[in-house]
């Protein structure tokens, strides 16, 4: 659970990522465009905590993740990790920093190497980090296969061998070699069977009771992100547009895209399905490559207005622990039940 | 000027004999034979399907759904696949003891089909208008400037801005969820009496997933054609369909009105798939309760019940005896010994219906005060 008179773990400020736009047959003309996926985000996470980042494809949750364990460089902002810039770190200091921060992808079959034995593929993280002797990393290998829920006799076999929500536990087996305080899981249950995705996300509860491990948990799926995560940040073409509490987010979205995304989640009851408010947005997001002014949402939003598409919303603090980009969810809520296509 | 082809009279044109439906799926099994061995994809699939339905299809991955109805479609290449018994009729007849031919006509015509993909189902090197068209210039003999005009309107009509320009470019530049609603244009040109969507959602982000739910539904009331709607989502199918049908390992375990799939289900296979999905608790969080295990293999089938293996109530009798389809007076049925077990019955999950609470997801009531201050 959130402790949040501890020091943050892991401190984003001011993070933006760009890319520089593809350039085509048409390139010249633009090659001063840039795609802006990730635009001046913060956010904190503390010891032990599951912070749940949610978002449509392309809204650039999965380039925050991949810039706070600078897999990507970020473009403009810091991220602290235990205090220290993992921006500015040096190689060496990076290997350090990632031994306590670890990674679990989305495609359990791309993310483990056909030629290795699951043995050598959870061992691998200590080798790189020179942790024990064989005969040690062997038998904690076991011991992380028992945790993650798959027979220690098979150390030995191959990943193909293995089911889609096997291999995802292979992966998290993985991810805890080191025993980090961190691991970001990047949409690690989207690739998976409802069944399936079910017996993953009580696995990770389940070793983050056991382990006190922090996750920041992305995902596209805001009930899989809901029941899993202690805080919530909404990103919407690269800007977090609300951050609290699950239980806050939930009951008291304030964000119309929050609202808008809380009521598409289909629910598995035909008498609530049949009766709940439900607002359907417009066409599209917009491109990343030429976002809109102002608030960037103001393109699909039920309630925008003409400053919105002029001035950018700060996230401001709507209640203790609650904060919202927003210029006119506080004086005019969503009112209308559904708006039409 | 649309010339017909005269000797083919369109199917969806005649009235529905006496004592059939629209579509009768009865005891379908259609085996693959393969080198590993014999692969019972569909086994024993039975359903019946009127005008203006919508049968929701779910089940796990490899749990034969898909397959099913590509059967049905006359899609599975054969061998390896054989039918081995059952049959398939679409007002009245038969469509598996159809030439390959009339087939043809059916498909796209009378039964036209939407897949997971948009992107792989649409040819790169062609215009939207052209491949959008196809099916109408094939069918109804449109010429190609009918055909264009018509797709135009089909794309208005799913909600396409600037149709016109549209028709002209090709599937790169239509984003996923337009590209769907393309497909969906494509499937209603020739106004088919079944829509078969496979999966047509789960590529999709949620908000658009709503959009395209939507369009479905509506072009539905407008058209009255019946949707079989394949998902893996029970969520997806909660207030669209009128019937499901819950299958693994290649047949059908439950089948009932979804009032019946959701609020009195009778197969343990069916209530782990509903204990599944996150609940949006308000109070405290639960954990989940996943089924365990893995979906059996379909060589090698379990003997008895092929859930008993991952069913938490199994006993002595599921892993012997395979279970009959014990069928309730309103036509609900379940493939469980114990379906009609008021005793086992209470095992079934509950459901707001006999919480009698209603969870929107959305603040039911809004500050006055704040109302107040449009612009």
């Amino acid at each position: 659970m959130t402790d949040t008179t501890k020091e943050p773990l892991l401190k984003v400020e001011h993070l933006s990522k760009e890319f520089p736009a593809e350039s085509g047959m048409i390139a010249g003309r633009f090659s001063k465009r840039v795609v802006s996926a990730v635009k001046d985000i913060s956010f904190e996470i503390y010891p032990g905590e599951t912070f749940g980042l949610v978002g449509e494809s392309g809204c650039g949750k999965s380039t925050t993740g991949r810039s706070i364990m600078r897999l990507t460089n970020p473009t403009a902002g810091h991220v602290y990790f235990e205090g220290k810039d993992v921006a500015q770190m040096n190689s060496k200091e990076l290997k350090a920093m990632r031994r306590e921060m670890q990674f679990v992808f989305q495609d359990p079959q791309a993310s483990l190497n056909p030629r290795m034995t699951i043995g050598e593929i959870v061992s691998e993280p200590m080798v790189i980090h020179g942790i024990g002797t064989k005969e040690e990393r062997i038998e904690r290998v076991r011991e992380l296969l028992d945790v993650v829920g798959l027979n220690p006799e098979h150390i030995n076999r191959y990943p193909h061998e293995f089911s889609g929500g096997q291999r995802q536990r292979i992966g998290i087996a993985r991810a805890f070699a080191l025993r980090p305080k961190l691991i970001i899981c990047d949409e690690p249950v989207s690739a998976l069977d409802v069944s399936i995705q079910a017996q993953v996300l009580n696995l990770l509860k389940d070793l983050q009771d056991h382990f006190g491990t922090a996750y920041l948990f992305i995902a596209h799926d805001l009930s899989v992100v809901q029941h899993i995560s202690d805080r919530v940040a909404v990103m919407y073409l690269g800007k977090i547009v609300e951050i609290s509490d699950w239980k806050t987010l939930y009951t008291e979205p304030h964000h119309p895209y929050t609202q808008s995304l809380l009521s598409a989640v289909p629910v598995p009851d035909p008498d609530v399905q049949k009766t709940r408010k439900r607002i359907i947005l417009p066409g599209d997001p917009p491109s990343p490559i030429d976002p809109p002014s102002g608030c960037r949402f103001h393109t699909r939003c039920p309630i925008a207005q003409a400053v919105c598409s002029e001035e950018q919303p700060e996230l401001r603090e709507v209640a203790p622990g609650h904060f919202c980009a927003c210029h006119c969810a506080a004086v005019n809520p969503i009112k209308e039940t559904s708006i039409e296509l | 000027m649309a010339k017909k082809k005269n000797d083919y009279v369109d199917l969806k044109t005649q009235p529905i004999p006496e004592g059939h439906h629209l579509l009768e799926v009865d005891n379908l099994k259609m085996f693959f034979h393969t080198e590993d061995g014999v692969v019972k994809a569909v086994n024993g699939v039975s359903y019946t399907l009127d005008r203006g339905e919508t049968l929701g299809v779910v089940g796990e991955s490899g749990s034969g759904k898909s397959v099913t109805h590509m059967t049905i479609m006359g899609l599975i290449d054969m061998p390896p696949g054989k039918i081995e018994e059952g049959d398939v009729r679409y007002r009245g007849r038969s469509l598996l003891e159809m030439s390959e031919q009339e087939m043809q006509h059916i498909r796209g015509n009378d039964i036209a089909m939407i897949f997971q993909d948009p992107m792989t189902s649409l040819n790169p090197v062609y215009k939207i208008g052209r491949q959008v068209g196809e099916g109408l210039r094939l069918h109804r003999g449109y010429s190609k400037k009918e055909a264009l005009e018509r797709a135009t309107e089909l794309l208005r009509l799913v909600g396409i801005p600037s149709p016109e320009k549209r028709v002209n470019e090709y599937p790169h530049q239509f984003s996923g969820g337009m590209r769907q609603r393309v497909m969906i244009a494509m499937a209603l040109a020739c106004d088919p009496d079944i829509l078969i969507a496979d999966e047509p959602t789960t590529a999709l982000d949620v908000t658009i997933q709503a959009q395209i739910i939507e369009l479905m539904k509506e072009m539905q009331e407008k058209n009255g054609n019946a949707i079989i709607m394949i998902t893996h989502d029970l969520g997806v199918v909660a207030d669209m369909a009128d019937k499901i049908m819950v299958m693994y390992a290649g047949r059908p375990v439950e089948f009932g009105t979804a009032d019946e799939i959701f609020y009195e289900s009778r197969h343990p296979y069916t209530w782990g798939l509903i204990r599944s999905i996150p609940e949006q608790a308000i109070d405290e969080k639960k954990p989940l309760t996943p089924i365990h295990g893995n979906p059996p293999s379909l060589v090698n089938l379990p003997s008895g019940c092929p859930f008993a293996p991952r069913c938490p109530y199994a006993v002595d009798i599921c892993h012997q005896k395979e279970p009959e389809h014990i069928v309730t007076e309103t036509g609900h049925y379940s493939a469980c010994h114990f379906a009609d077990d008021p005793e086992f019955l209470k095992f079934a999950p509950d459901t707001s219906r006999s919480r009698g609470k209603i969870a929107t997801g959305m603040p039911d009531t809004l500050d006055p005060d704040l109302t107040g201050g449009e612009a």
